[in-house]
């Protein structure tokens, strides 16, 4: 008896202890393997989402990349000095150290680390799981955020294409996943270099996204071809390479008014601007904007209706009154001023993000009146003529929002006027969606003076942003502008 | 009386039911060797659980079975003595004092071992040292009892868990926290409480049931512990019955707490004419419509608010404990009953604790015996608001120690009506005749009065063993433990000020979460005990498994209904959210090994090993071997030590030794070393993304553990002294290390790269000098010294900075790491002083140049050089490191002198040789509208003015260090604590006799009662970040301890 406890217990104990060593590798209940990560379709679809979802952080996309290129230019006034919103890179004292100079390349490149995880992954099992047609719909989509990542990197990071024809410095290139410790030590690859990623990666996009996702949400959040080609002919103009803007732009705009897509998406203008900036955002005039809604939100200090508006917002920013709101061209009329309104005694841009609080407006990326009014640019500045397409193609964004104003060829003497009416024309449309600083940057302009601070001459070591400090301690090869 | 009696009926019929064939009666009396009567001495017919126990005058009367061979005789303190029966019908007994430094055992882990033999460092501390006192847990009343061992209470909420370090802070990024274990089983420690009100998880354990603490400071003595061994191993053991008949003990106290040392503010008249002299300096001084002014109150005298007065309190406890306790040869059992209830120095702030303990062990047969211990207790802790101490609250707008010396005190928390006084547009409290916009945050009264932070746990800890010994030298056991700590947290916030307030609606958030924590353990032995000539061994073996699960969960409303509403159960119009969402797991498989040697009790060796494989390790490092060996000798046996006429001085004479390599596991997370995809949504649609890098390679931080010491002892031991060099050498200090963010990698991975060393020297003396019949003193002092340095962090991270509370929102860079430095030393901006020409702060840049500021003076030009050119604003990128915020040296002083029934005992602690960033007093100099220390008073005024206070300039809060911290708040914090100090009175026998009582005894007890310092703050000994290992020394708006004094008495039956 007594012995057969004893055994019994000493065979108990050694049962138990050889049966439980899986206990030490224990699976959590919160997340997904990544062993497992690619095991079913939807698990790549929501791989994919994710992608977009990194890009539209509130870092990033979502919010402050936008902010940045519109409030390091001079279209607004900084109301309130606090560091956190931006005040270094309103006043052009931007170092490398400021957390926006930080925040933002940490986030495009988790956003990129994110489609190079995701393209190996499909290589290695993905693809097989959704089968080829939707596998290369899925890889445009990581290629194209990809691109989008690096372009918006390029835009503050490292001199514009036209220095040196894209021999300065451009970013580190990295095209492979990073899933561990490692040495990643890589040097920047040039300008010319950089871009000719972003259009190698375009150019797949191109070919391999879907024409259409067949629901008016899904084209406006997620790529589609006419997205690609649509920045296409966004990077193209950054790269001053106007033949190049015009093919691509002439694959969504028909050669007459109205201007709209014969194919894939039917992207055309809104009669009403003012319905692209409100709910459900999703027009066909949204080429790609990011989403928001109560339960997606773009987090604190990050909403463009935060920044700019200051009935709905906290009104960090005001509209510059000797910028282009002082433009007499500018008429009272015109429906885009009814985006500004005075609020405590100082204009702002109060309306066009002015959903307030959760901060629900979407972020446009781009929208079709961008496409139309580069091709406009860019077939002025190839012909180095009044062209009367291009003259038209400024009419239809002027038109739909100020139907007293009508240019016609004769309204410009040469075709530096034209440009120079377009690119006022950029001015108001695009007022508070980030594309003043680039459009600066793209044609070597001053970043002109404002309140008390003082242009940037394109020569000028603040006129593009500082490396990131963190980047330039952990990574030797990489070396600071 | 009755109760009394009714116990020792129970007990009668619980042990001797059925067994009672009376043949004969034997009578006798038991005395000491003087011939002392000895009362309730153990009276047992050897073999069986017949028995009975002495009166007080020492005689017994015990009828016994005609098969009865001998008697045997016990008593606590005292030698167990058998006599055989034959044929007496008298027999009387005399036992000498039993040799305590024989017979006292210490806990090893899994087993005890006797402290003469053992060679392994372990500090013992009985459980008498921590009963009985004004605290909620054990490890509040350990400070100073033990060399190696530095405890600090970071603050002045009740049952906040105090920091223990052993031996120096043993990590950067774990824990620096020892594994505590009871009666075998470890537990969870820390904060377990979810809100405001600290819920310190030992807690549970009443510390008036603890038996002993023995803490296992060197790798010897805790290599059993392997993975978790780096930090030290603390052992509880809980009282177990002692032979005799049922004994009962009562103890009550009861105590009140006040704050103490309180910093001195400036009151209503001087803050309104300080203020507007700051504001006419600042040049925007308006009689209209910027100054400050005194409301008269109801009274119609001015307003002169000490909020002290309102957020402060005299606080009321008690607590009740019983226990009843015994054993005979069979069994033994123990049981108690504990309710404490004790009331904060801050309002609102209270503790309730429920206990229940039943420790029982039973022998069935010769080879057959098991047992077990069950323990529930509840805990309620309560609190109304932040007080802004716990770790990362320092900030707390609500906080309520910052509160009460920041705000003005020329308003009132009441309106001259008697209503709240708040501005109902933002929830701050209201300015009545000041005509500036802000004279405060938030009005603590009605938070105090309306809101609620609990947190109640119910801690479930038992244990049952079998242990079989089917040879007297063999013992096999096995034991299965659990601890089970569930916890609900509640809180709520009334919507029309302070926390809760949300703008043009009735505002009130609620939140309910609960979490469950859950372990088991499993151990199986096997020990072998054998001794052959004078060679004696015993070989320990064992397997053990440990299991945790945390669960966590919880929602939160915001915005009530209407203010009925008190509670989220209760009407709420916004949307619930989730809250305290959490779920993991963790296991550890474990081997593990002990032999000790000892030839002729002359030398000792020793040598532990444990082989752990744990759930929280890289897939490729589940296991590692710890181990730690050691060695003693006895000179003081050696024929040599004799003849040289050494024994002559040193009564014992022991050197050991000893060199082991333990582990460290304890905080990493459950599945951080897994790369892992998390979820989340982008346009309503699920996404998936790569959300954890992790590290397949991740294993342990290492310590190897050298400890060389020598205890001897003079006057036949009359004085014991020990003398300990130790040394720890940590490796593989897991790091969060950065990788360039251009990899993109979603975190900072966890890899083993650092490491550091502590060193340093122990010095502990023990004496009795008198030990005379009427008069006796005893006293004891240990000092500790430590040295610890960073040697090395990762490629790419050349220092840590840390902030204050870490990773909180608001929060400042005070403490960094850096090797060649000790952990956490404290980080500032450097000043050299007030210009006396101009009141004009001075600091230090980074390349060392003066630069005046002026907060006064344009933006731009408010920053010049000593010739008045403008210089770059001055700021964190001109921090230094500066002080260092661990102390040189620590220890106590006890001493116990006894007067016939008399007794008094003191305990002094100290700690030497550290600095304090004290930033509370950034906080009481910022020339915002905050209330300021009264030492502005001597400010710069005029030129030629010599002193330390800048110039006030109203919204300056650069000059004082609030913007970032700096060297004129850094203050030495060297102190000499009179931790407690007690007088009893112990009721003569005489006199208990007539009542019936074994001993009854009356005490006065006071904690914290006075302290040397030259610290200007409160306490020197706070923390504003708990158990961090790198953000030490910082006493941020904190609360500091109050000063208790109890009433209490003890009674035996």
């Amino acid at each position: 008896m007594k012995h057969k406890i004893i055994f019994s217990l000493a065979l108990a104990g050694l049962l138990v202890t050889s049966c439980q060593r899986s206990r030490l590798s224990p699976n959590p209940t919160t997340s997904i393997s990544n062993a497992s990560a690619f095991s079913t379709p939807d698990r790549v679809l929501n791989q994919v989402r994710s992608l977009y979802s990194a890009m539209r952080s509130g870092q990033f996309y979502g919010g402050r990349f936008v902010i940045y290129n519109d409030i390091r230019a001079d279209e607004f006034i900084n109301e309130l000095t606090n560091g956190v919103t931006g005040l270094e890179l309103w006043n052009e004292t931007q170092n490398n150290n400021n957390a926006q100079v930080l925040g933002l390349w940490s986030q495009a490149y988790y956003t990129i680390n994110l489609c190079n995880v995701f393209l190996d992954g499909m290589a290695s099992t993905g693809s097989a799981v959704v089968g080829t047609a939707l596998s290369n719909n899925y890889i445009a989509e990581a290629r194209f955020v990809r691109a989008m990542c690096y372009y918006s990197l390029l835009q503050l990071y490292a001199r514009p294409y036209w220095d040196g024809n894209g021999a300065k410095l451009g970013l580190p290139i990295r095209l492979t996943g990073n899933t561990g410790s490692g040495d990643y030590s890589l040097a920047r690859s040039t300008v010319a270099e950089t871009y000719a990623q972003v259009l190698d990666d375009l150019n797949f996009a191109e070919t391999n996204l879907p024409l259409t996702y067949g629901v008016a949400a899904t084209n406006t959040i997620r790529a589609h071809r006419n997205t690609a080609i649509a920045i296409k002919s966004r990077v193209y103009l950054s790269m001053q390479k106007y033949p190049e803007v015009i093919t691509e732009a002439n694959k969504i705009v028909n050669a007459t008014a109205p201007f709209s897509a014969a194919t894939g998406v039917n992207h055309s203008l809104q009669a009403d601007i003012t319905n692209v900036f409100k709910t459900p955002y999703t027009t066909t005039e949204s080429i790609l904007s990011m989403p928001f809604n109560a339960n997606e939100t773009p987090g604190t200090q990050n909403q463009l209706g935060y920044y700019f508006s200051k009935s709905a917002g906290n009104g960090e920013y005001s509209l510059n009154t000797a910028g282009i709101v002082a433009d007499a061209g500018w008429v009272a009329t015109d429906k885009r001023r009814t985006f500004n309104a005075t609020v405590s005694g100082k204009l702002y841009l109060d309306k066009k993000y002015g959903a307030g609080n959760p901060y629900t407006d979407y972020v446009p990326v781009i929208r079709y009146a961008e496409v139309l009014l580069n091709l406009a640019e860019a077939r002025t500045r190839s012909t180095n003529t009044v062209d009367p397409q291009a003259v038209a193609l400024l009419n239809a964004v002027r038109n739909r929002s100020d139907a007293t104003t009508t240019f016609t060829v004769g309204s410009f003497a040469t075709a530096t006027d034209l440009i120079n009416a377009i690119l006022k024309e950029r001015r108001i449309e695009f007022l508070g969606e980030g594309l003043r600083s680039p459009d600066l940057l793209r044609l070597g302009l001053s970043i002109p003076g404002k309140a008390t601070i003082s242009a940037v001459a394109p020569t000028a070591t603040n006129y593009i942003w500082p490396i990131s400090a963190t980047e330039l301690l952990l990574n030797k090869l990489c070396v600071d502008n | 009386m009755h109760m009394r009696k009714l116990l020792l009926t129970l007990t009668a019929f619980l042990l001797f039911a059925g067994s009672l064939l009376a043949q004969k009666t034997i009578t006798g009396k038991v005395t000491d060797e003087k011939g002392n009567p000895i009362p309730n001495a153990s009276v047992l017919v050897k073999g069986t659980t017949t028995g009975t126990s002495t009166k007080a005058d020492g005689t017994f009367s015990l009828t016994v079975p005609s098969n009865a061979k001998a008697l045997i005789v016990s008593a606590i303190d005292m030698t167990t003595q058998e006599k055989a029966l034959g044929s007496h019908t008298s027999l009387d007994f005399s036992l000498s004092q039993e040799d305590k430094t024989i017979s006292e055992v210490v806990v090893v882990g899994y087993g005890t071992q006797k402290k003469k033999d053992v060679t392994g460092n372990v500090a013992t501390v009985k459980g008498a040292a921590v009963s009985n006192k004004p605290v909620q847990s054990f490890e509040q009343a350990l400070g100073g009892r033990a060399a190696g061992v530095q405890v600090t209470i970071p603050n002045g909420v009740l049952n906040n868990p105090p920091v223990i370090r052993i031996r120096g802070t043993n990590s950067i990024s774990l824990s620096s926290y020892p594994l505590i274990v009871v009666d075998g089983v470890p537990t969870f420690t820390g904060d377990a409480s979810g809100t405001s009100a600290a819920g310190n998880a030992l807690a549970s354990i009443n510390p008036n049931d603890i038996e002993s603490i023995d803490i296992a400071k060197d790798a010897a003595a805790s290599a059993i512990y392997g993975s978790r061994a780096a930090n030290g191993v603390v052992f509880i053991t809980t009282k177990k019955g002692k032979a005799g008949r049922a004994r009962v003990s009562y103890d009550s106290w009861v105590g009140w707490t006040t704050a103490t040392r309180l910093p001195e503010v400036l009151n209503s008249a001087q803050y309104t004419s300080y203020k507007n002299e700051a504001l006419v300096n600042a040049g925007t001084y308006n009689a209209t419509s910027n100054a400050f002014y005194q409301t008269p109150g109801p009274d119609g005298n001015p307003i002169d608010t000490r909020w002290y007065d309102y957020i402060y309190r005299q606080g009321f406890s008690h607590s009740n404990n019983i226990n009843v306790s015994g054993a005979n040869d069979a069994t033994s059992y123990y049981f108690s009953f504990g309710y404490t209830s004790q009331e904060g120095m801050i309002r609102k702030n209270d503790f309730k604790r429920a206990n229940v303990l039943a420790n029982v062990d039973h022998k069935a047969t010769k080879y057959l015996s098991f047992g077990g211990k069950l323990s529930f207790s509840n805990e309620q802790n309560l609190a109304a608001v932040s007080s802004g101490s716990l770790p990362g609250e320092a900030f707390a707008t609500a906080g309520i120690g910052r509160a009460a010396v920041l705000l003005s005190p020329n308003v009132a928390p009441y309106n001259n009506d008697g209503s709240y006084n708040f501005n109902t547009a933002n929830g701050l409290i209201g300015v009545m005749g000041n005509k500036v916009s802000q004279v405060g945050f938030y009005n603590p009264v009605p938070s105090l009065d309306m809101n609620r932070q609990y947190s109640e746990n119910n801690h479930l800890q038992g244990n049952v063993y079998i242990q079989l010994k089917p040879v007297n030298w063999i013992t096999l056991r096995t034991s299965y433990g659990i601890d089970y700590l569930l916890t609900d947290n509640e809180t709520f916030a009334d919507g029309r000020t302070g926390e809760g307030f949300v703008a043009n609606s009735f505002g009130g958030s609620a939140a309910s979460t609960y979490s469950k924590n859950k372990r088991w353990v499993w151990t199986n032995t096997i020990q072998f005990d054998k001794t052959f000539g004078k060679h004696s061994f015993s070989l320990l073996g064992g397997n053990e498994q440990q299991k945790s699960d945390n669960v966590g969960f919880g929602v939160g409303r915001t915005i009530v209904s209407d203010p009925f509403y008190t509670n989220l159960q209760g009407g709420f119009t916004g949307a619930p959210t989730t809250a305290g969402l959490g779920i993991g797991e963790n296991y550890l498989l474990s081997g593990f090994g002990r032999l000790q040697y000892n030839y002729s009790s002359k030398y000792f060796l020793s040598g532990n090993i444990r082989r752990d494989g744990a759930s929280q390790l890289g897939e490729n490092y589940k296991y590692g071997t710890f181990w730690g060996v050691s060695a003693g000798w006895e000179v003081a046996k050696e024929n040599f030590w004799t003849a040289a006429s050494l024994d002559k001085i040193f009564s014992s004479f022991k050197l050991r030794g000893s060199y082991g390599k333990v582990g460290n596991i304890s905080g990493l997370g459950n599945f951080g070393t897994l790369s892992t995809y998390s979820a989340g949504v982008y346009g309503t649609g699920a996404t998936l993304s790569f959300s954890n890098a992790g590290n397949p390679n991740l294993t342990w931080e290492t310590s190897k553990k050298t400890d060389i010491g020598l205890n001897f002892g003079i006057l036949k031991d009359k004085v014991t002294f020990e003398v300990t060099w130790y040394k720890n050498n940590i490796d593989g200090l897991i790091l969060a290390v950065q990788q360039p963010p251009s990899a993109g990698l979603p975190n900072s991975i966890n890899t083993n790269v650092g490491s550091m060393y502590n060193k340093g020297l122990e010095f502990a003396i023990n004496a009795t000098p008198v030990n005379k019949k009427d008069f006796s003193w005893t006293t004891s002092f240990n000092i500790s010294h430590n040295k610890n340095n960073v040697t090395q962090l990762a490629p790419g991270l050349t220092q840590i900075i840390t902030t204050s509370p870490a990773g909180a929102a608001t929060s400042e860079s005070v403490s960094i790491t850096k090797p060649g430095y000790p952990l956490g030393m404290i980080f500032v901006t450097r000043t050299a002083g007030v210009d006396p020409a101009t009141g004009r702060r001075i600091f230090i840049n980074a390349a060392g140049q003066q630069v005046f500021f002026d907060f006064s003076a344009p933006a731009a030009q408010r920053y010049k050089y000593a010739d008045g050119s403008i210089a770059p604003a001055v700021g964190l990128q001109d921090a230094q490191i500066y002080k260092q915020s661990s102390p040189d040296n620590y220890g106590g002083f006890e001493n116990t002198l006894r007067y016939k029934g008399f007794e008094l005992n003191t305990l002094f602690t100290f700690q030497t040789g550290f600095y304090v960033y004290f930033g509370s007093y950034a906080g009481m100099r910022d020339q915002r509208f905050w209330n300021n220390s009264v030492d502005v008073l001597r400010r710069w005024q005029k030129p030629g003015d010599v002193t330390d206070m800048p110039r006030p300039v109203f919204g300056d809060n650069i000059s004082n260090g609030s913007s970032f911290p700096l060297d004129v708040n850094v203050f030495k914090g060297d102190f000499l604590k009179l931790r407690t100090a007690t007088l009893s009175y112990n009721i003569p026998k005489s006199l208990l006799d007539k009542a019936k009582f074994n001993s009854a005894r009356l005490y006065v007890s006071g904690t914290n009662l006075a302290v040397i310092t030259k610290y200007p703050g409160p306490d020197p000994e706070v923390s504003s970040n708990g158990n961090g290992t790198t953000n030490q020394g910082v006493d941020r708006n904190q609360v500091g301890n109050g000063r208790t004094i109890t009433v209490g008495l003890n009674i035996g039956l």
